[in-house]
């Protein structure tokens, strides 16, 4: 069975492939600075309306709930990073370093730069927990 | 690099470039380019009160100038960049001139996105999230070595907050950028120098960086041969129009380099050590270059080749690792003849500190870059340890 991205149905088993990684915790165990949200702009060529949000709850190393939100709810997180579909894609596939990809302006960050930058092995568990939800991609439908 | 398969990379260079001696006389011409009618300068008061570029800038514009901002501070803060702000509207200002060195220009860049976004610049920090045209801003650098008036990085302190906020913005690019070698005859040979190495950091470390491609190659390799014959010059002879008109293009292309391609391990010490101990940030650079260099040439000795030819360097018979070996020790005996501080004891880094400071360090956006991958803290402890 494959999860629709983004959906809430894939964001409920990414929590639990996060909960299930402890590469993950002990390199988030000191993240203290609330919650990320990561956007994946509209693009109605492949189903997708408006701009989608995947706010992280996280904190020192849990991750307290995934949920979907409108853009504007994303943007009340301290993190934000939006970016096209296919880099959405193309980061869950391992393809493209999240970090890397902001500092190519591939992906937007509205935040402090420096402090994902310092939490870089967390960003690469978070990745990797991604890799292993099972993923239909809109584009691949 | 090969064109091969995984070659990806996008370069946005948008700064108009005015070079030549007496190019400052252009500057009306570069407003009525950009639109701007009603033109504000932003400097520092020392540039205006002891020197006589404002007043020859403030002449150049006439009756077109709106104001003169010179609440310009060495690193710029949100403070200053808000207050500026506030200035220009008051002013009625359509557009800013930057003058000055790399402060003066990222207040600039600042100002331009809060005269156009609103509010405070503290609500804008982040990376690629502007999508508007920002106000005109044209860049005229006293000195030659940030080369800001080409790139899209500022990074503001928040001094309340005790932050340093980073910005990274295509749309902050200056839209022109006035390089009159002219204006650049009376910098003491210290700060000519510091600011000089601090252009050839740039070169060095956009030629070895991760993101590096064919353009940055191309623009770094040139800027270090031009440091390399012509900040000697410039800085032995202050008056020489043609080191310093060349050390400003070197400025600025290694600024265009860097611009695509990022800065690395050098970059991620200095402004820690800029931060915490207000060493200037081109003397940072120079004091560090050296033992990164060492530290990387294990695995980037290939691309050190290629940075000694381009310093001209004897390197026939060495091994890849060698000549990176041997380009660090060149880097350290130009910084010898510049006679600028070789160890980071010499500007009073405590050394109780530098775990401290490797720690800092691992969170700096410059280490993501680097071309040899390094975020760990004991590693970079051991470079500081070396510089030390």
């Amino acid at each position: 069975m494959s999860f629709t991205f983004p959906s809430a149905e894939w964001a409920t088993d990414y929590k639990r492939k996060l909960d299930e990684n402890p590469a993950y915790r002990e390199a988030a165990a000191a993240w203290t600075f609330g919650p990320i949200a990561l956007v994946i702009k509209g693009d109605a060529a492949i189903g997708l309306a408006e701009d989608v949000g995947l706010f992280l709850d996280i904190d020192r190393g849990v991750c307290r709930d995934i949920k979907v939100v409108s853009r504007s709810d994303a943007d009340k997180a301290p993190f934000c990073i939006a970016g096209e579909y296919s880099r959405w894609k193309s980061v869950i596939r391992k393809e493209l370093d999240p970090i890397k990809a902001m500092m190519q302006k591939k992906l937007e960050l509205k935040g402090q730069m420096t402090t994902i930058v310092k939490y870089v092995n967390a960003s690469r568990e978070l990745v990797e927990s991604a890799t292993r939800v099972p993923t239909q991609f809109l584009d691949e439908k | 690099m090969s064109c091969a398969n995984d070659l990806s990379f996008s370069v946005y260079q948008p700064t108009r470039l005015v070079f030549g001696d007496g190019a400052v006389g252009e500057l009306v011409s570069e407003c009525k380019r950009h639109h701007i009618e009603r033109p504000v300068i932003v400097t520092d008061k020392i540039l205006r009160t002891k020197t006589d570029l404002v007043s020859r800038v403030e002449k150049s514009l006439g009756a077109r100038l709106g104001g003169v901002y010179d609440g310009v501070i060495p690193d710029t803060g949100v403070e200053v960049i808000d207050d500026g702000a506030t200035f220009v509207k008051k002013c009625g200002g359509d557009g800013l001139i930057s003058l000055g060195g790399g402060s003066a220009i990222d207040t600039a860049k600042g100002m331009a996105i809060v005269l156009t976004e609103g509010g405070s610049i503290r609500d804008h920090q982040g990376a690629s999230r502007l999508i508007r045209k920002q106000t005109p801003h044209i860049a005229i650098p006293t000195t030659a070595g940030t080369g800001s008036e080409v790139t899209l990085y500022i990074v503001v302190k928040d001094h309340a907050a005790h932050e340093k906020m980073n910005f990274m913005e295509d749309r902050i690019i200056p839209d022109g950028a006035i390089l009159d070698p002219a204006l650049t005859v009376g910098m003491p040979a210290l700060l000519t120098a510091a600011t000089g190495m601090d252009a050839l950091t740039h070169a060095i470390e956009a030629y070895t960086s991760l993101n590096r491609n064919p353009v940055s190659d191309a623009n770094a390799l040139h800027a270090i041969r031009l440091v390399v014959e012509f900040l000697p010059r410039a800085v032995e002879h202050g008056d020489d129009k043609i080191a310093r008109g060349q050390m400003l293009l070197a400025a600025s292309i290694a600024g265009m380099a860097f611009n695509s391609s990022g800065v690395g391990m050098v970059h991620a010490m200095a402004h820690v050590i800029g931060a915490r101990y207000g060493v200037h940030h081109g003397t940072a650079n120079a004091i560090c270059l050296p033992h990164v260099m060492r530290f990387c040439s294990d695995e980037l000795g290939a691309r050190y080749r290629d940075i000694a030819d381009a310093m001209k360097l004897p390197i026939a018979g060495l091994g890849d690792e060698a000549t990176g070996q041997r380009a660090a020790d060149a880097v350290a005996e130009l910084l010898k003849k510049l006679k600028l501080p070789l160890r980071l004891r010499d500007v009073a880094v405590p050394e109780a500190e530098l775990e401290a400071c490797a720690e800092a360090s691992t969170s700096d956006g410059a280490i993501v870059f680097n071309g040899k991958f390094a975020t760990d803290k004991d590693l970079l402890l051991g470079v500081y340890r070396n510089a030390y």
